[in-house]
């Protein structure tokens, strides 16, 4: 075993995160100690993980094994390896945790004197730690521990503001749904284990070729549920919107940035590369079940007025996004158009970093409007733009970038997609180019609402007049704190103007895993970073279209000044109408902005209102008016309550029935299975 | 290079005609004499040497919104050609992908709906709100519309879809052309804000979109706001002229040939203006909750355009 030095770096960088929880731990009673310390050294593994890794990817050669250790037990060894995909998803993983962790330094300073800051760090690295852990695991078994104990230890932070009711019930939605997953994934594993008897999973190749087609199929059906319900597809994403509200906005970050995608790193590491085959009706589930959540994903955000609950709704939607790319990925490549394949997939990872980047930033942004306002609620903002104008900057740049807008991070990924699902089209059959054009449209439909969804977002929250007395009262958040969101926004740009640089590493991921080549289909050569993309003849670059951009403005900035001369500009109020003066409650409101939008999709909504007009004569003198508008969640009532109803009602019966509490019944079934035991062994 | 700004100068000058020719539809139809063809040219200069009052509720995304409406409208008019000849078409911006043509538009749409939010008053929200509903139901329609018919040429790239047009002798006889080419006519409808889905005469809350947006302009910046949705316009126009209407007899070679274009690009577009008057003098404004339904059908018929080019042939 020959490690370099760069291999090196990375036990170091595990030792940081490690050195981290414990020093949040030591100084458990410091507050201000406990945690610089922790985020510093947080920081440093990320800085030294993200070198290792990059260096990596760069320098390819093969998994690194980092630990693999194997006891006496029989059947059991921990194994923790890297190659080129788990190389990625660390880059991603680590970039988001330097960004989150520098932000997190001034963030948790609300909880000084209030918490207990040491455990919080020591459960924030722990848990940077076991999504480490999941890209590591070399075996079923690591993977397992490790899928687990990032479940548990993000249940502990959903839970962490533990008083307050609603927060208990998120964290229990939220382990009762992943574990039912973490079930799924396990039987499968059972499954591909006991068929194959293979335990690695990182290595050359595939590992369970060996298994029979129909175990291939029920292993991928459960792995997908299993998946899916990390990544929150729907109908699976219930525990989604309730866990991120609760978790403070840098643990959401973490875990809506990177840790719904440790099941795309599940799905294409077991079923993508493990089975050494994929069938195209796999595909088509993925692609459809991706159309699904991209646009319920964001019709649903649309109608949210909670930052984190509106933003989690958002993870919905590029989760069907990154879908997408990889159901018409895996399409592609049962029908053996490689090329094709490959940059779909790659725009699925590429969209898996680009959601990391900015939905990261987003939730980093939420943490700072509520850290400035003491607020979630979008209709008690307004006008932060001028008491926070940096935090604005930022927000807006995310904003763009999640809206897929030229010229950021998330245009260029949406872009491939587009032109895979575009190359595709003409080699697909009638039923699949249906789908396939019903998936661009979802894609176009999904970039319109999100654009509109964002509008809302940076408008009612950042525009306008304050709608309270916090949001009046608002001050620019600590450096530490738009340092981290900074980072993000910068990379958003840069991830936008330069997609090379993150294409040519996707290239090593794929060759490496899949045997697939992104460059044959993407020409235009792999050197020059800054040159444009070029797909199947159709020609994109970034940088030209900022460039032409902003050199209209240049121009026409000078121009009218030449054609209209000096003009002055008077400063006044907003038109009134000619009545009293304009104030923040005639302000178009969150919920009036998406009214239209409720309306037209009222099927989907089941929109409510109730106007209570109270007082002695309500008709004629009322005191007090109340409107309420609500929207129902359909999932929650047409489909959990039915089945929780259902088991609820059958445990009723079991209890009348079969449960009854007289111990001459007990002692009859007691008979009754040592007859039909005694009967079993005589027969059989 | 010199394709690119004629083009520039044909687009920006050409586009507030387009808005007086259809007024003076409007007006014939009303028996009235109407102002003249040129009023929008008027307009815009007199604007420009105006003062500008702004709100003190704005901010400075209020004063750039124009700057980049403009600008990202502009840019996504140098993607698509206005005549389908080898000179314009190669040296359309960046091939003229049709993604990029849809996202630079996005861009202006998502700083104008921010700029109705700015200054705090209730018609900006309003005229936002409707505006992001009304868009976001035509894009998938606009989409698919410039799939199928970059399927029929090879490549999302607007100059060659213009180019296999031209090709094509009359390809708005084509059973996926003529499907796309009224998904075409209703997406251009709608996203300049005419009459079966805006009315732009009006001033009246109930029924602005696009007006209630720029509302608190004044001066230069509404001018620029002005000239964007107009150049707005008349891409939308381009497109349908050069996609199911292309000249298919040979040009002479040289400046004459380039002449010759131009002037019949500008008879194509002015006729389809004249086309668009009288649609908006023979309908009605739907009611805005009816727009979907618009959409609707405009969606389907994307999708029947899209079935059609591989059923019927293409």
């Amino acid at each position: 075993m020959n490690l370099s030095v760069t291999d090196h770096l990375f036990t170091l960088a595990i030792i940081m995160f490690f050195a981290g929880a414990c020093f949040g731990l030591l100084f458990c009673k410091k507050h201000r100690a406990a945690n610089t310390l922790s985020n510093l050294f947080c920081m440093a593994g990320s800085a030294m993980g993200t070198i290792s890794v990059v260096f990596h990817l760069l320098k390819g050669g093969g998994p690194v094994t980092v630990l693999n250790s194997v006891p006496g037990i029989p059947n059991f060894s921990l194994q923790l390896k890297y190659d080129n995909l788990s190389a990625y998803f660390l880059l991603v993983l680590f970039i988001l945790t330097f960004a989150v962790s520098l932000y997190s330094i001034g963030y948790i300073s609300h909880y000084y004197g209030k918490r207990n800051v040491g455990i919080f760090n020591f459960l924030y690295c722990t848990f940077i730690l076991s999504m480490m852990m999941v890209m590591l695991a070399g075996n079923l078994l690591t993977f397992f521990i490790a899928w687990e104990l990032m479940s548990v230890v993000s249940y502990f932070l959903v839970v962490f503001e533990h008083e307050r009711s609603e927060n208990v019930k998120a964290g229990t939605v939220y382990i009762i749904m992943t574990h039912l997953g973490a079930a799924l994934i396990m039987i499968a594993f059972m499954i591909m284990n006991v068929l194959t008897g293979e335990t690695s999973i990182i290595g050359n190749g595939a590992f369970f070729t060996a298994l029979p087609e129909a175990a291939k199929n029920a292993c991928f059906l459960l792995l997908l549920v299993g998946f899916g319900t990390k990544a929150g597809i729907i109908p699976f994403h219930i525990w989604l919107p309730k866990a991120h509200p609760a978790a403070s906005s840098n643990i959401s970050a973490l875990m809506s940035g990177f840790m719904i995608k440790t099941a795309i790193y599940g799905i294409v590491r077991f079923i993508i590369c493990g089975f050494g085959g994929i069938k195209t009706w796999w595909g088509m589930t993925i692609l459809i079940l991706g159309i699904v959540a991209a646009v319920l994903g964001v019709a649903y955000a649309l109608m949210e007025h909670n930052i984190k609950r509106l933003l989690a709704f958002h993870s919905i939607e590029n989760i069907g996004i990154i879908f997408i790319g990889l159901g018409m990925g895996m399409i592609a490549y049962s029908k053996e158009y490689y090329p094709i394949a490959a940059v779909a997939i790659a725009a699925a990872l590429f969209h898996t970093l680009n959601h990391a980047l900015f939905k990261g930033g987003l939730f980093l942004g939420a943490g700072a409007i509520q850290y400035a306002t003491h607020t979630r609620d979008i209709e008690q903002l307004g006008g932060l733009i001028k008491k926070m104008p940096v935090t604005a900057v930022f927000v807006l740049c995310f904003s763009l970038a999640i809206s897929a807008i030229v010229p950021f991070n998330g245009f260029v990924s949406e872009w491939l997609t587009y032109q895979s699902i575009f190359a595709f089209i003409p080699k697909g059959s009638l039923c699949i180019n249906m789908i396939s054009i019903i998936a661009a449209a979802a894609l176009a439909f999904a970039g319109a609402l999100a654009a509109v969804c964002f509008v809302k977002l940076f408008g009612i929250s950042f525009l306008g007049l304050p709608r309270s007395e916090h949001a009046g009262e608002a001050k620019e958040v600590p450096p530490t704190m738009l340092g981290g969101m900074g980072i993000l926004a910068a990379l958003c740009l840069v991830a936008g103007l330069f997609p090379k640089i993150i294409l040519n590493l996707l290239d090593k991921v794929l060759i490496e895993t899949a045997a697939l080549k992104i460059y044959p289909n993407l020409s235009g050569g792999t050197v020059p970073v800054f040159s444009g993309l070029t797909v199947s003849g159709n020609k994109m670059s970034m940088i030209a279209i900022l460039a032409v951009i902003l050199a209209l403005i240049a121009a026409t900035v000078p121009a009218v000044r030449i054609i209209g001369g000096k003009a002055d500009s008077r400063k006044y109020g907003t038109w009134d109408c000619g009545f009293v003066e304009i104030n923040e409650r005639m302000q178009y409101t969150a919920t009036g902005f998406s009214k239209p939008i409720r309306i037209v999709f009222r099927i989907l909504f089941r929109p409510s209102r109730t106007l209570a007009v109270k007082g002695e004569h309500p008709k004629y003198y009322p005191d007090k008016m109340e409107y309420k508008v609500g929207t129902v969640s359909v999932f929650e009532k047409y489909f959990y309550d039915v089945i929780i109803r259902g088991l609820h009602r059958f445990s009723q019966r079991v209890k009348l029935s079969v449960q009854t509490g007289s111990i001459h019944m007990y002692l009859s079934y007691i008979l009754v299975t040592v007859l039909a035991l005694m009967l079993y062994s005589r027969l059989f | 290079m010199i394709y690119i700004i004629l083009q520039l100068i044909i687009i920006i000058g050409l586009a507030p005609l387009m808005n007086g020719i259809i007024r003076k539809i409007k007006a014939i139809s009303q028996k009235r004499k109407g102002a003249s063809v040129f009023q929008m040219y008027y307009d815009i200069s007199k604007l420009m040497r105006k003062d500008m009052v702004v709100s003190d509720t704005a901010s400075w995304i209020y004063t750039a919104a124009p700057y980049v409406v403009f600008g990202s409208t502009v840019a996504a008019a140098l993607l698509v050609p206005v005549c389908a000849t080898e000179g314009w078409l190669n040296s359309a911006f960046m091939g003229g992908d049709a993604l990029v043509f849809l996202y630079t538009l996005a861009l202006g749409r998502f700083f104008l709906m921010l700029a109705g939010l700015d200054t705090g008053s209730t018609f900006g929200g309003m005229g936002s709100s409707r505006e992001g509903l009304i868009s976001s139901l035509l894009e998938p329609s606009m989409l698919i519309g410039l799939f199928t018919l970059g399927l029929a040429s090879g490549s999302l790239s607007i100059s060659r879809m213009m180019a296999e047009s031209t090709a094509k002798a009359v390809p708005v006889l084509n059973p996926a052309y003529i499907v796309i080419f009224i998904v075409m006519i209703i997406v251009l409808l709608a996203e300049t804000c005419r009459i079966p889905v805006d009315d732009p005469a009006t001033h009246l809350e109930l029924t602005m979109v696009h007006e209630a947006m720029i509302l608190e302009y004044s001066g230069r910046q509404l001018a620029l706001m002005e000239l964007a949705a107009s150049v707005k316009q008349l891409i939308i126009m381009t497109l349908i002229v050069n996609m199911f209407f292309p000249i298919t007899f040979a040009l002479p070679a040289g400046a004459a040939g380039v002449a010759l274009a131009i002037l019949l690009y500008a008879a194509r577009v002015m006729l389809l203006s004249v086309l668009i008057g009288i649609v908006e003098v023979c309908t009605v404004k739907l009611r805005f909750f009816s727009v979907p339904n618009l959409a609707a059908i405009a969606f389907i018929l994307a999708l029947f355009g899209f079935v059609n080019y591989f059923v019927l042939g293409r």
